[in-house]
């Protein structure tokens, strides 16, 4: 059947949700009975404005009014009181209350409330992994191009530098020497703050940023997901890892046997140039690496769907660690908090449906790119 | 070079470009390193605080690794017999399961873990710090064996079309046996290293994250102080945030680095440890794909 795969997608999207479904069922549970009695009790004596339970004199006035309303009930008047103090005490230490809580449930106010911030998690949810993918792939592909020309890794380049055994002039021959000596260094310096940042977990880098920068507009939040949490030199690994499994391939050769060009080297009629490196689309005419990337690309778009889950994991870290009020995330750990598993479990439904959609979109672009680059063979 | 597998060889220690080992060996260094530095400037008390935290953190992560490895070998083996067996509805139920895990984001499932982690506290049924590790790593582990599973059925299935595998079963030898042993231990052995490493590195990440994000706790009576202490937790103490965000003050004056590695330095030893680890561990893991063209 040539739709099945998106029927599994749904079916699979049904099932889940329908176990989410039953698993609220579940978790509603029985409500606090006392407290539900004791509230309807002491309900209408709240309601009289006039009456001040703090004051010595009306509680007294109230105790003896009650006792001379029942008096065949002699505790009566203290029960009602001592329920009345519960209540009172209630407001002051239940967290969940305190922070405004009041209504349990999944219901239509706090769906419209959780709504817009969906919308806006999923915004840039789907801007992050754009953004991922392109920078994976550009960086993947640099790095592929940089081990193609052969040459050494900064720190190493330094000491050959230092040392003065390479055709540069070292340290010894005056003032551009040092300064051409000086420059692997400064290469393998920026190396080493970018692998901290790349590799660092996002609150990590946000915290370090915090008095200096507004942390938390979306600019910020947008930026620290694409940097951080080891995301994006992970996927650029990836890449660069399909790239060199394509460049062993038979083609390849075959391909140089046809003159294609073959230079790696920067800004050369017969190389390439850092510019169709940083274009989105990365096309190298006449060249051997237009092949390969293009099949390396080819192949990466399966991996866009293991990027989705890891990237809702770094939103997710990013959102709650950071604390930042009225995001999706935010709601999801103030939820937990409050034990409010319906909305819980709500919030989860609706990251799944997240990730379940572009595993969708990933699927129809693989097939749509699967009919047309085999097209494009069967006519050549 | 030593023969560990019937339709290959894998290269040991003695191959050229060891990556893996000078990384590993280079975290050694670097941790025993900040050791000293810590031993020399830090304050007795963070210093234990941060020694204990380090031994809970790799404790956790490395029982990570360990479930990681039961749950997958196991769930990967169960599948293929089940498949080969053609017991259809033990089969269909097995991958919704997994897929019902695989659907819940990583984050999100730790957390609801750490809520039963909370309430088995609050009822007194969880006491020992023992026990919270145990609980925490295995927790971390049902999300992350699900990598593992997915490359032993891809070694059995890789393996399963070549013609040792017919050739083997003729002779007599069980199916289990040639899987486990031969295709899994002798054949496959260096891909499932370099993905349970690379677990290790994602336990560490994610334990020192969610150990972050309930910084806020989960409860009024359990919080972090009831959780044994990790490196995320350290972290998320106030006195190491501080530390943090006197990072920033690196942009307008560089000179106050002497002073952060010194006054500052509870907050700072503990992101390097998690930041070079995870490092050491994407380098580890790199070397392993070179060293053996995984």
């Amino acid at each position: 059947m040539k739709e099945r795969w998106l029927r599994d997608h749904l079916l699979s999207i049904f099932l889940v949700v329908s176990v989410f479904i039953v698993l609220a069922g579940l978790t509603e549970g029985p409500r606090d009975d006392a407290a539900v009695a004791r509230e309807q009790t002491v309900r209408p004596y709240l309601e009289l404005d006039f009456l001040d339970l703090g004051n010595p004199l009306h509680r007294a006035l109230f105790k003896e009014s009650l006792a001379l309303y029942y008096p065949r009930e002699p505790g009566r008047a203290d029960s009602i009181l001592r329920a009345i103090d519960a209540h009172h005490q209630e407001q002051f230490t239940t967290e969940a209350l305190k922070a405004g809580a009041q209504q349990r449930g999944f219901t239509v106010a706090k769906l419209k409330r959780l709504a817009p911030m969906y919308l806006q998690f999923a915004l840039v949810y789907a801007i992050v992994l754009a953004l991922i993918t392109y920078g994976a792939q550009t960086l993947g592909t640099y790095r592929f191009v940089r081990t193609k020309q052969r040459r050494l890794p900064p720190f190493a380049e330094f000491l050959r530098r230092l040392g003065g055994l390479g055709r540069e002039r070292g340290w010894r021959n005056g003032p551009r020497g040092l300064v051409e000596s000086l420059s692997p260094l400064i290469q393998s310096l920026a190396k080493v703050v970018a692998y901290a940042v790349l590799f660092a977990p996002a609150y990590v880098v946000a915290y370090s940023l915090k008095t200096r920068f507004e942390t938390e507009g979306y600019l910020f939040m947008v930026t620290l997901a694409v940097v951080s949490n080891g995301l994006l030199v992970t996927y650029a690994n990836k890449f660069y890892t399909f790239l060199v499994h394509e460049d062993r391939r038979g083609y390849v050769e075959t391909a140089r046997v046809k003159n294609l060009h073959a230079s790696y080297a920067w800004n050369t009629p017969e190389g390439i140039t850092p510019r169709s490196i940083l274009m989105p689309r990365k096309r190298f005419p006449g060249h051997l690496l237009d092949h390969i990337t293009m099949n390396a690309q080819f192949q990466y778009i399966l991996t866009v769907k293991e990027q989705a889950t890891f990237l809702i994991t770094g939103l997710v870290i990013i959102e709650m660690a950071l604390n930042i009020q009225g995001h999706f995330c935010y709601e999801l750990m103030q939820n937990i908090l409050y034990r409010d598993y319906e909305v819980v479990l709500a919030i989860i439904v609706a990251l799944f449906v997240l990730v379940k959609a572009t595993d969708i979109a990933v699927d129809a672009f693989f097939r749509h790119e699967s009919l047309r680059l085999g097209s494009r063979m069967g006519g050549a | 070079m030593r023969t560990v597998g019937v339709a290959g060889r894998v290269p040991v220690a003695s191959a050229p470009g060891r990556e893996d080992i000078r990384w590993f060996l280079l975290w050694v260094g670097g941790m025993a390193l900040l050791w000293l530095w810590d031993l020399l400037f830090l304050n007795r008390p963070a210093f234990l605080q941060i020694q204990e935290a380090f031994w809970n953190t790799l404790l956790g992560a490395a029982l990570v690794v360990v479930f990681t490895l039961l749950l997958g070998w196991s769930s990967a083996l169960g599948l293929y017999f089940l498949e080969s067996r053609q017991q259809r509805l033990p089969y269909l139920s097995l991958t919704f399961l997994l897929n019902l895990i695989r659907s819940v984001p990583q984050m999100v499932g730790i957390l609801a873990g750490y809520v039963v982690l909370t309430l088995l506290i609050e009822r007194e049924i969880i006491l020992s710090s023992g026990l919270h590790i145990l609980w925490m790593a295995f927790v971390i582990s049902l999300f992350t064996f699900l990598e593992l599973s997915d490359v032993i059925r891809e070694r059995i299935d890789f393996y399963r079309k070549s013609d040792f595998f017919d050739a083997m079963l003729c002779c007599g030898i069980r199916e289990g046996r040639i899987i486990n042993v031969d295709i899994l231990w002798k054949n496959g052995l260096s891909h499932i290293l370099h993905k349970l490493i690379a677990t290790f590195g994602m336990a560490i990440f994610l334990q020192c994250s969610i150990d972050f994000i309930i910084s806020v706790g989960l409860s009024t009576d359990v919080s972090l102080a009831n959780f044994p202490r990790t490196l995320g937790s350290l972290l998320a103490s106030l006195d190491s945030k501080q530390d943090i965000l006197a990072i920033s003050t690196l942009f307008s004056d560089v000179t106050y680095v002497g002073r952060l590695l010194t006054t500052h330095l509870q907050g700072v030893s503990v992101a390097f440890t998690i930041v070079y680890t995870l490092v050491c561990v994407y380098k580890i893991t790199n070397g392993l794909v070179k060293r053996y063209g995984l």
